[in-house]
């Protein structure tokens, strides 16, 4: 299992990555730039949630001293 | 456009541009005695031209060392990505008609590309070295290349709006009329800066201050794999200066001489400032950095950029 | 340009699973870092040069760095490898992994079996991207710019210097103090150390 939250934002970082691809290889498949612009949209995206995460991730490891996911659980919702 | 025969051209701007790295770091050590009102190196051969060839001969008969407590395999590579980086951009550079490697209509975001993955060599070395200077070093270099590689590639984007494109040579002979550093004049400098840092010469050369940090991310580095580091930085200023003539001086455009000794001379002019730099200015504090980059140098880019696009705009 | 195209997919499939495998961070982001690079030749053989490029400046060039400069702030060293390899074991991953293989023998039947298309139809070039970004979608420009500056925002809220009464608590959490106040915030504070009320 993976618990540390760099490996979890990597592995969300890959399966953004994933849908661009199948974005920009649908958009060339019909010879269109839509799915270019999808995939530019993803990348906004991913900018925007890498650094609000890794700001995050910063923040809980001086809560914490590890980068234990479960060891932010202090929300119980 | 692109040269008839590709490894022609390919073999001899490598031949030429490592040449030129090695003869720059002669270049640059007689130069800045001149100005320091010093000898610098001058026993070796006719003006002390070959003290390159015999620091040549002594970095390769070093011991190549790797401290035990590195990281091997990112240690190893981590010059090498320097090197690769830096010459694959030069693929790109159009030195005159049919003197360049591949003419790619994405010709500058190549560059920029590149110069964004340079990083990771001073950044992963940092890491690899294991010791608290070069991990110092490390986290400098990539602090610094990210805030100004955002506004490096914003004061471009003057230049590509006037050109109407992303490939260089067609940037080249947009400057048929005028070159670009009077109508992008607050660009040009803002990229001159940009490169500067970029390259990480004075007076950004924050990841190896060695007056504060032994000598940055490559203490641990000995040998040959130093001297990858060294001649990167060299080559990085030949890069940066052939792309500031190129896109705000008009590349190889130029009357009677030939269009590649018209570049070669913008070029070396452009060298010389940067190391007229390195003799003349003190290195910046770290926050002064930062905050220069993004509390002044950015929003002077997109200015830069909307009055350009404003001013396109309004002239068609 | 085919031949590019599926060494390129080649290299990025393998890279991925190397970096989801890996113990150390800094060489997972390492795998990661070629697989953009992979993907990105991919894109440029599939005749999208624009976001090839793009891929290499934006996504290897900057998040990646914000990763590695992350992940050297934290200076994890061995000890993270170690309590990684620790978490890495037990037999959970192997039946997802199993059932997976199936799925991929499946699609590489699938994709042996069928008339492969032609890859890159025509390049689009960055004109033809620009003008229908700033066309049809500039509603799409105006919502992605809205989120960057949330996230702007956002990171400057959590990255600015720690409240003093904030951290005095937390202090206090981690030191033997924690006997006296119970409660659920304490246990979280340490998380999962065994010795937790």
């Amino acid at each position: 299992m993976r618990r540390n939250l760099i490996f979890i934002l990597m592995s969300i970082e890959i399966m953004l990555n994933g849908t661009g691809v199948a974005f920009v290889a649908a958009g060339s498949r019909w010879g269109q730039p839509d799915g270019q612009i999808m995939f530019l949209f993803i990348l906004a995206m991913a900018a925007a949630e890498v650094s609000v995460g890794l700001a995050l991730v910063l923040r809980l490891y001086h809560l914490h001293n590890n980068l234990d996911a479960d060891a932010a659980n202090e929300m119980r919702g | 456009m692109t040269s008839p025969y590709p490894i022609v051209a390919i073999a001899g701007i490598l031949i030429v541009a490592l040449s030129l790295a090695a003869l720059l770091i002669w270049l640059e050590r007689r130069l800045l005695a001149l100005w320091q009102d010093r000898y610098g190196p001058n026993r070796v051969g006719p003006f002390g031209l070959l003290q390159v060839v015999a620091d040549m001969i002594k970095i390769f008969a070093k011991e190549d060392w790797i401290p035990p407590f590195a990281d091997k395999g990112v240690f190893v590579i981590a010059p090498a990505i320097i090197m690769v980086t830096v010459l694959l951009s030069f693929a790109v550079v159009p030195f005159s008609p049919g003197i360049i490697v591949v003419d790619l209509n994405i010709a500058l975001l190549f560059f920029l590309g590149m110069s964004s993955l340079g990083v990771y060599s001073i950044v992963l070395a940092g890491w690899a070295s294991d010791n608290k200077y070069s991990l110092l070093g490390g986290l400098r270099a990539a602090a610094q290349m990210i805030s100004y590689e955002v506004f490096m590639s914003l004061s471009l984007m003057g230049v590509v709006l006037l050109a109407g494109s992303f490939s260089l040579s067609a940037i080249v002979e947009a400057q048929k009329r005028l070159w670009f550093v009077v109508p992008q004049f607050l660009g040009f400098l803002l990229f001159l800066i940009a490169g500067v840092a970029e390259a990480r010469r004075s007076p950004f050369d924050l990841p190896e201050a060695d007056s504060e940090l032994v000598a940055g991310f490559h203490s641990e580095y000995s040998g040959m794999k130093f001297g990858m580091f060294f001649v990167g930085e060299y080559l990085g200023v030949i890069l940066i200066s052939s792309m500031i003539t190129v896109l705000f001086f008009g590349g190889w455009l130029g009357p009677w001489l030939p269009p590649v000794v018209w570049f070669l001379i913008k070029m070396f002019a452009f060298i010389c400032f940067f190391i007229l730099l390195r003799a003349s200015l003190p290195r910046l504090r770290f926050d002064q950095l930062m905050s220069w980059g993004w509390k002044v140098m950015l929003p002077l880019a997109l200015l830069n950029l909307i009055v350009t696009g404003a001013v396109v705009v309004a002239w068609q | 340009m085919e031949a590019a195209f599926y060494i390129a997919g080649i290299v990025a499939i393998v890279s991925t699973v190397l970096t989801i495998s890996r113990l150390n961070a800094v060489h997972a982001l390492l795998y990661l870092i070629v697989s953009l690079l992979a993907v990105a030749v991919a894109f440029y053989a599939m005749g999208a040069p624009l976001v090839a490029a793009l891929e290499v400046i934006v996504y290897a060039g900057a998040i990646m760095v914000l990763f590695v400069f992350v992940v050297m702030m934290l200076n994890l060293g061995k000890r993270a490898a170690i309590a990684e390899g620790q978490w890495m074991q037990g037999s959970i991953w192997v039946g997802p992994v199993l059932l997976s293989a199936v799925l991929i023998a499946e699609v590489v039947y699938l994709i042996l079996r069928a008339r492969l298309p032609e890859i890159a139809v025509g390049v689009i070039d960055p004109k033809q991207v620009g003008l229908a970004l700033y066309g049809p979608y500039l509603i799409g420009v105006e919502l992605a710019s809205m989120l960057l500056l949330g996230a702007l925002v956002g990171a400057c809220h959590l990255g600015r210097p720690v409240h003093e009464k904030t951290e005095a608590r937390y202090d206090r959490n981690s030191d033997g103090a924690r006997a006296h106040s119970g409660g659920n915030l304490i246990r979280a504070g340490i998380g999962r150390t065994p010795d937790a009320p």
